[in-house]
């Protein structure tokens, strides 16, 4: 029997579907890898099991009697432990009170117990005591710790939940090999206690290390599982790749640029910075340059630093045959750089303002405008809308009154009026509608015929793959692999993406 | 210091004592501003002129230590003046029906104690358990106990019984009164420090969702904070009708964000999961010592409000330069 099943669980945020069908049987004793790409329901799963998200159907069965698990305390209760990816923890508590916190030990008088509370803490950090590195001590605030400190932190937490069945998800991030092996050691500790690890992690040497079983999940659904020693990488990532491997229809010619003559527009050399380490590429006229691989492996941090919101350590950017270094976006918008970036709450939308508003920003700046007639601005502005097919009641109206897919288009309007010779894309279609991603890529493409240069990071692989004449995967903060050609394809892709940092 | 000779083991030794002591700007700034004083007013310095400095500002001291609970989970309670006019009302009608004895008395303080309480939860339920914006919602019920204080005494006047006012400016074996409440809200406050209640809001004003994911049942948590609030409103309450002997419903509702200042000046963070109770009881102490300043340096009535505003902006300002420069 198993220790934990979870039968054909789902879960929904508004229209998107984050989990279709979750199936995963979980023994005791055993090290269950949990792998699938970007978005594919790893972490909802998790989460539904450790109590923080109510699921929207299915069940689950703990030593084969069904439960409901109501929050993250009963989890606990029925002896469900986790970590989580973004560490649940509280800067300026300290160390060794951030790990008793969901259970601070009391005297009978309902005081801290101190003593009790020290000691707890001390044997979880003695577990890591030769690994943890300077400054880590039980009484430092965890916001004075690195950020590895910090996870060791969560993990130290989830193991002093003492839970039978303990969740890792992405425990090994920020961590160095001595850290890896260490935690390793301890994990190996709790297999033969016969307690229940689901451990999620995107590089493929770890989970073979440590695995016992491995379950795939594919766009929200359970793929399969298998016994870690009787398979390989190379058919893991086959699982996980399933059977859209196709490209889309007509874009499987090759790009229009490379048959023209190539003029690049912009230009990298060896740039690093914070998140990223000698990156280089060319971007022609005409041509949609693809940033793929897993999430937050310096992709961001490339386009960020290149229109000038964080520094660049390192390397030379060339633009239109000129050397560009933006001190800041503003300057960046200057030399015709544009960026839109799929945070739209932080970077794009000017929120509860008008559309009008929303769309002349960088016409603005562009134009150095200084007083402006609403009715001149909304003739300027209404083909760029309407090259979007955006849907709005009137220029006046907030932009809250719009839906996130329309928000987005907004957001990239505001470009369109004045047009950039380069435009950057960080994961744009983030959180909207499928309607709108289409119109959004007949965009794109539109611009990049039109000569426009792009840069598109997805962490969506099929809008790559659809839509980038070229993809750069990157790994760890650089570029592990370029696709082109026929070789753009998602076993490719995956495979530069998951090999070993 | 023994630290200067070594050849600086650690860099940040002073910055880890501001840390673990984050009110020290503010000590620093009361002992400046109390030397002042006593440069323009040396009578003010003296045991007569403290005992009469903490008889008036322990009523702020009270609503700071108030604050400050609902500040640690990073909520705020706009209506704590207003639960102050509205348990003095309470307490002040009450003794006067009952006829001022002894008895009367410690009544009305159990029943004004339950007025806090429940003003508290009622803000809790609120601004938890309801989810409202704290800083809009608790302004709301500011005026609905406002409103409440209204009903019970409408107008301003109403004296409090002489047994009540007496205890409270009287001397009990030659020691004023109102340093036995300063010693035992001193053994209050080193005891709540030490429940599991104080590091839970504490945890909660850091990240409420790492807490809740934690396992920490936040929302009663946060009911708890107001809750204690409202008990701590009450016994500024209690300490502001000592001092003025009368019953006035609106006597709290500008001591709100006095209280809210009180707690900054004491170097908590109003993000929440940051700071002390002994900081916000300093910070009080620092606006009491800057009004008597005013005072005595002789300015004009009609700059009073203006010299106090721009004192409290600079006293603001030098301790977050002092924090900053220490914690660098």
């Amino acid at each position: 029997m198993s220790k934990i099943e979870l039968r054909g669980v789902s879960k929904a945020y508004g229209a998107t579907l984050a989990l279709r069908r979750g199936d995963l049987s979980i023994d005791a004793g055993e090290v269950h890898v949990l792998i699938g790409s970007n978005g594919s329901g790893k972490s909802t799963l998790c989460k539904i099991l450790a109590g923080s998200v109510r699921p929207d159907g299915g069940e689950i069965l703990i030593d084969g009697k069904p439960v409901t698990i109501t929050g993250p305390r009963s989890a606990r209760d029925h002896g469900i432990g986790i970590f989580y990816q973004e560490l649940s923890l509280a800067g300026h508590r300290t160390v060794a009170e951030n790990i008793c916190l969901p259970d601070l030990p009391a005297t009978r008088a309902g005081f801290v117990d101190r003593a009790a509370l020290d000691a707890r803490a001390a044997r979880y950090i003695a577990l890591f005591e030769a690994v943890a590195g300077e400054g880590f001590a039980a009484e430092t605030a965890v916001e004075n710790l690195r950020a590895d400190q910090r996870q060791l932190v969560e993990i130290m937490k989830a193991l002093a939940t003492e839970a039978p069945v303990i969740i890792f998800d992405e425990p090994t991030s920020a961590l160095d090999r001595a850290q890896v092996d260490r935690f390793f050691d301890i994990l190996r500790d709790l297999k033969a206690q016969g307690r229940s690890i689901i451990f999620i992690s995107h590089r493929m040497d770890e989970i073979f290390a440590i695995g016992d079983r491995v379950t795939v999940i594919r766009d929200g659904e359970t793929v399969g599982t298998e016994n870690i020693s009787e398979t390989n990488p190379s058919a893991v990532i086959r699982m996980m790749v399933g059977g859209q491997d196709e490209l889309a229809a007509g874009n499987s010619a090759p790009p229009a640029a490379a048959s023209t003559a190539r003029v690049p527009v912009l230009t990298a050399k060896g740039l690093s910075g914070k998140g990223f380490a000698n990156v280089g590429f060319e971007v022609a006229k005409g041509e949609i340059l693809g940033f793929g691989g897993l999430h937050g492996q310096g992709q961001s941090s490339v386009l960020r630093a290149i229109f000038g919101v964080n520094p660049i350590a390192a390397g030379e950017i060339v633009l239109d045959g000129k050397p560009f270094a933006a001190g800041s976006p503003r300057e960046a918008i200057r030399r015709g750089c544009a960026y839109v970036s799929g945070d739209r709450g932080r970077d794009g939308v000017i929120s509860g303002r008008p559309i009008l508003e929303n769309v002349t920003p960088i016409h603005y700046l562009r134009q150095k405008l200084k007083l402006a007639r609403p009715s001149a601005l909304a003739e300027r502005v209404k083909p760029a809308l309407e090259a979007l097919h955006t849907k709005f009641g009137g220029l006046s109206h907030p932009i809250n009154s719009l839906s996130g897919g329309n928000q987005q288009k907004i957001v990239i309007a505001r470009w369109l009026i004045d047009r950039p010779d380069v435009l950057l894309l960080d994961d744009p279609t983030k959180g909207i509608d499928l309607s709108a991603k289409a119109d959004l890529f007949a965009l794109i493409r539109k611009l990049a015929a039109d000569g426009m240069g792009i840069v598109l990071y997805s962490s969506e692989d099929a809008e790559l793959l659809n839509n980038a004449d070229r993809i750069l995967v990157f790994n760890g903060g650089s570029v592990r692999r370029e696709l082109t050609g026929a070789d753009r394809t998602r076993y490719n892709l995956y495979q530069a993406a998951y090999e070993a940092a | 210091m023994s630290t200067a000779t070594l050849p600086s083991p650690r860099p940040g030794t002073l910055k880890r004592f501001v840390e673990r002591y984050p009110f020290l700007p503010a000590l620093v700034i009361a002992f400046v501003l109390l030397a002042l004083n006593g440069l323009y007013q040396p009578r003010s310095i003296s045991f007569t002129g403290i005992t009469g400095l903490t008889k008036t500002y322990l009523a702020l001291m009270m609503l700071a230590i108030a604050q400050t609970y609902v500040v640690y989970a990073g909520d705020i309670d706009l209506s704590a003046g207003a639960i102050v006019s509205l348990v003095n009302v309470v307490i002040v009608v009450m003794m006067e029906k009952m006829g001022g004895t002894g008895f009367s008395v410690i009544a009305a303080l159990v029943v004004g104690l339950l007025t806090g309480l429940a003003c508290g939860i009622v803000n809790g339920v609120v601004v938890a358990a309801l989810r409202l914006q704290a800083i809009v919602a608790t302004f709301a019920t500011s005026i609905f106990f406002t409103g409440l204080a209204l009903y019970v005494m409408p107008v301003a006047g109403t004296p409090a019984p002489a047994t009540f006012w007496r205890t409270y400016g009287g001397r009990f074996f030659e020691i004023p009164f109102v340093y036995f409440a300063v010693v035992l809200l001193a053994v209050v406050l080193y005891v709540l420090a030490r429940t599991r209640l104080a590091t839970q809001l504490l945890a909660v004003g850091d990240d409420a969702q790492a807490a809740f994911q934690s396992g920490l049942p936040v929302t009663r948590i946060r009911i708890q904070g107001y809750a204690l609030c409202g008990l701590f409103a009450a016994l500024a309450a209690f300490c502001i009708t000592g001092d003025t002997a009368s019953g006035d419903p609106l006597v709290g509702g500008k001591m709100t964000l006095f209280s809210v200042a009180a707690v900054v000046l004491g170097g908590s963070a109003l993000s929440g999961g940051f700071g002390t109770v002994v900081g916000s009881v300093i910070g009080a102490l620092i606006i009491g010592l800057i009004n008597s300043l005013v005072f005595f340096v002789g300015t004009p009535s009609e700059w009073q409000n203006l010299v106090q505003g721009l004192a409290i902006l600079v006293a603001l300002m030098a301790g977050v330069l002092v924090g900053r420069r220490a914690r660098a």
